[in-house]
């Protein structure tokens, strides 16, 4: 059967193929999502040396006394109880990354399987199912919902990322399943279907592949909504629990700011907008390259 | 009468979605929520006075059972009484004028003020006006509504900073204290939503300005500004509309939640938060099902607010 | 100006319409000159894409700009250019002076305005009428038109009207204010074939009453022949074929005129199959040849034709080819 699929599909992949190549180089010509590329690798190496250890090991350790001043032992100066404010955002830089790939890479994956099920099987029960699940999602409002299920969770450390996981889903699955939809319609699925390619075939081999687009913008927005929904739910208690992250310095930074102390803050709210900034110009930029009706 | 007519069948129709959503809430807030009995015994209690709490409190009855019993004070609106012994009607009754006048403007404003920049944007698109427009909200897009929030605070009410509001709390007896307690909480909302406002309005505007209908205007001589304010704007009404319908619940409760936690403001979300750490379940209970009525109101009122801006739309 | 017969109402020399895609700038309407004269009715006759439409639209400014821009000549209106224009000069003349009627009739409309909101927006904007005023007009261009209880169609929505009605409905908000030039974009091609030939009558009752001269933008050489007295054909954005319509359906001279008119089925034709098509494709508006951009389609090339590009004899009739028939 793999024999005889292979062509059916090598016309679409071609073109396929051909759309991703133009996307490149569209996107390589767009100067201010290039800038905002190299940015996020930047902060991606700042993580990888910190997973690696080469750096910001001591996040933990007390190196001063309280609220130092920045000094060239402690760049950012230090903390409450004089922990080094560079290192704990430093390190918040991996624990970001963690946060937003696990929560982009998770939801994009249930939201593109799910999507494409209700979308390829419109009007059957799985969709009406797939959709009553989407409406009841949507439903509930976001934050209700995490405490919800960080309750529910407790003392377990993914709490806060499967309550995210089961929210930020719905919106890629609507788009993928009205995607879907349309690709279902086309000449090479329903040739595929002629000759009896198993429905599973086709939704995975042949259509999903062609809304690789879709996912991809989809994702970098997901990240971007995981690392600024992290910041909230940190605060509200119901976030990281063992570790470092820029929401629980901004926490941390609450009692500090009335006080006239602003380096938790300041530190830990510039390098992530740093990092969401380029990633929202990424997530633009991508749009822009992948969008076949764009011109210029 | 027919719009009441399609009112009530959309009601029926929102039936399981409202089933839905009170069973999610149910399981995850009500039967995994944070177990009370030993908050409410004293110390060292005896095996007799734990089942006793228990029973009192429902926790030996099956699933099936105490969702049954959660429906039917749905339907009766009686919740008893919250876990501080107060009645949970009166609490709503409480929090929720609270809540209303602290989000309202701030929604209210977020949106005329989305709408003008994007008309404005896409009045000059392409031009320097628009590339500012749209900075200014990717940069509001990038930053966590907390840290808005703090920003405000610290440039607007500490003593670091202009020194014009109180910093936290809530008193709203005369205008002028609601007014100052209103401030910093409202621009905190605005410029949270008007990044993604703005981007939204601009780009169904911009998509609308493509359309032969607004060729057809410009090629009978209609001035630019008019085509703009009256032509494209009544046709993007309608997915106006559904931004601002289904951004209710969300800021409602969500918006409501972080806002009332920071500043310490009495209001429907605080009391919802602290509900959910405590596991007070006859206040999640009806704010739930508040919250389920309240998006199938949502989707009504949007179904039928489209049938009043689009003559095509009718009510079947 | 009526008695001034020989004097055109439109004026076009060496109009150049660019667009800026991502592959690069393509000239979409290449140096083109015509004249059209009063109460005439000139066809702008040519395949999908030779840039009839984008002359149509440049006559009103209307090209999308960016991408698209007027690179270079002259558009002139009883002698006024319309190129440097200020745009609210120009929005003065739209729909006054110059009107357009366009393809789709189910989009050109807005959908949620009733019709007579949208004829009384024009009424008003160009005569000194109030909206009270204006309404008893455009009922009466209704009924001009050819709409039956024309006042009760005023309150109708465009998605309330038949497609030929909402078309009816385009030429009678064109004609509202009295025009010297109508630019007709296709205005049949998207309705069935007995409304197409009642709105091609309608019309014709309507140029001799407005005393107008009209620019149809057409694919169909049988409009052509129906309506016009002159006829341009437009092959990759530049004019191949001037004349009268008479001379061009008897004795085209450029092979791309005669193999258009041979494609056209006849009725008694009794071997349909055997309908002659012209081979080849358009060349590539980004790619075009050096010599004649028909030369890889022509039934007559030669070395020359790859070489040197043919340029047109004649304004008011003439052929651009080296070997014409």
């Amino acid at each position: 059967m793999n024999a005889v699929t292979l062509p059916l599909t090598a016309p679409n992949r071609a073109s396929g193929e051909s759309l991703w190549h133009k996307a490149a180089r569209k996107f390589g010509r767009d100067r201010l999502g290039m800038l905002a590329l190299g940015v996020v690798l930047a902060y991606f190496l700042v993580a990888l040396g910190a997973w690696l250890g080469w750096w910001a090991g001591g996040w933990a350790d007390l190196t001063g006394t309280k609220w130092e001043p920045v000094s060239s032992a402690h760049w950012f100066g230090t903390n409450i109880i004089g922990q080094d404010i560079f290192d704990r955002a430093v390190f918040s830089t991996a624990t970001a990354f963690e946060v937003g790939l696990s929560v982009a890479l998770a939801a994009t994956f249930i939201g593109a399987v799910f999507g494409a099920f209700a979308g390829f099987f419109v009007g059957s029960w799985i969709d009406e199912f797939l959709l009553w699940c989407m409406g009841v999602l949507d439903a509930i409002p976001f934050y209700l919902f995490v405490a919800a299920v960080a309750y529910a969770l407790t003392d377990n450390p993914w709490a806060m990322q499967v309550a995210m996981i089961a929210t930020f889903w719905v919106g890629t699955g609507r788009l993928i399943r009205g995607e879907v939809i349309k690709l279902r319609g086309m000449e090479y699925v329903e040739a595929a279907h002629s000759i009896g390619v198993s429905e599973l075939a086709i939704i995975f081999r042949h259509i999903l592949p062609n809304t690789g687009h879709i996912l991809l913008v989809q994702a970098s927005i997901t990240f971007v909504s995981a690392i600024k929904a992290e910041v909230i739910l940190s605060f509200l208690g119901l976030g990281i629990k063992d570790g470092m992250s820029w929401g629980l310095m901004i926490d941390e930074s609450t009692k500090e700011v009335l006080a006239g102390f602003y380096n938790n803050f300041l530190a830990a709210s510039l390098l992530m907008f740093g990092l969401v900034m380029a990633f929202n110009a990424v997530a633009d930029a991508l749009q822009d390259a992948l969008d076949p009706r764009k011109v210029g | 009468m027919e719009i009441l007519q399609y009112a009530l069948r959309k009601l029926l129709a929102g039936l399981p979605l409202i089933f839905g959503v009170t069973l999610v809430s149910f399981a995850l807030m009500v039967y995994f929520g944070p177990d009370m009995t030993y908050q409410l015994l004293g110390k060292n209690p005896t095996p007799e006075q734990i089942l006793e709490v228990r029973h009192q409190l429902g926790y030996d009855q099956p699933f099936l059972q105490r969702y049954l019993g959660f429906l039917r004070e749905i339907v009766t609106f009686n919740f008893g009484e919250s876990s501080t012994g107060e009645p949970v009607t009166a609490l709503l009754a409480k929090t929720i004028p609270v809540s209303l006048i602290l989000i309202l403007p701030g929604f209210i404003l977020g949106h005329v003020v989305g709408l003008l920049l994007a008309l404005a944007a896409a009045y000059w698109r392409g031009r320097w006006p628009d590339k500012l427009i749209m900075a200014i909200a990717v940069i509001g897009m990038s930053v966590s509504f907390l840290i808005v929030i703090i920003g405000f605070q610290i440039v607007l009410s500490s003593s670091d900073g202009l020194d014009l509001f109180p910093v936290r709390g809530w008193n709203a007896s005369s205008l002028g204290s609601y007014l100052s307690y209103v401030t910093v909480p409202t621009l905190a909302t605005m410029f949270v939503a008007l990044g993604y406002d703005t981007r939204f309005y601009r780009s169904v505007i911009v998509e609308e300005m493509t359309r032969d209908h607004v060729r057809t205007a410009r090629a009978f001589g209609l001035p630019e500004s008019r085509i703009l304010l009256r032509n494209i704007l009544k046709n993007c009404l309608i997915p106006f509309i559904t931004r601002v319908m289904f951004s209710i619940p969300q800021v409602a409760i969500g918006g409501a939640l972080l806002i009332e936690s920071y500043f310490g403001i009495p209001g429907i979300g605080k009391a919802t938060y602290e509900a959910i750490v405590t596991g007070d379940q006859p206040v999640l209970k009806a704010v739930v099902s508040l919250t389920a009525i309240l998006f199938v109101l949502v989707v009504i009122l949007n179904d039928v607010l489209y049938r009043v801006v689009d003559p095509r739309v009718t009510l079947k | 100006m009526a008695g001034d017969a020989g004097r055109p109402v439109l004026k076009v020399r060496d109009l150049t319409v660019e667009f800026a895609t991502e592959d690069g700038v393509i000239r979409a309407v290449d140096s083109v000159s015509f004249d059209v004269l009063p109460n005439e009715t000139l066809g702008l006759v040519g395949e999908s894409g030779c840039g009839k439409t984008v002359t149509g639209l440049a006559m009103l400014r209307l090209i999308p700009m960016p991408p698209g821009r007027i690179a270079s000549g002259s558009i002139e209106l009883d002698g006024r250019d319309l190129v440097p224009l200020p745009n609210r000069d120009l929005e003065d003349l739209r729909g006054r002076d110059i009107s357009m009627i366009f393809q789709e009739p189910m989009t050109a409309l807005n959908p949620v305005f009733t019709i007579g909101n949208q004829m009384t927006d024009v009424l008003c904007r160009h005569r000194d009428l109030t909206r009270r005023q204006a309404r008893p007009v455009a009922a009466e261009l209704l009924a001009k038109v050819g709409i039956p209880e024309p006042a009760d169609r005023l309150e109708d929505y465009p998605h309330q009207l038949s497609g030929g009605m909402r078309q009816r409905v385009m030429i009678a908000m064109a004609l509202s204010c009295n025009p010297k030039l109508l630019i007709a974009d296709e205005p049949t091609t998207a309705l069935d074939v007995t409304t197409q030939a009642q709105v091609l009558e309608q019309f014709r009752v309507l140029q001799a009453e407005f005393r107008m001269a009209v620019v149809l933008v057409t694919h169909d050489l049988g409009v052509v022949a129906e309506t016009c007295q002159r006829a341009l054909v437009m092959y990759c954005g530049s004019i191949v074929e001037s004349g009268t319509t008479a001379d061009l359906f008897s004795r085209p001279r450029h092979p791309y005129t005669a193999g258009l008119l041979a494609s056209i089925p006849r009725l008694r034709s009794e071997r349909l199959a055997e309908l002659p098509v012209i081979p080849g494709r358009v060349p590539d508006l980004l790619n075009l040849p050096a010599g004649c951009r028909f030369a890889d389609r022509c039934p007559r090339v030669q070395e020359r034709c790859r070489a040197e590009r043919p340029v047109l004899t004649g304004r008011d009739s003439g052929v651009a080819c080296h070997f014409p028939l």
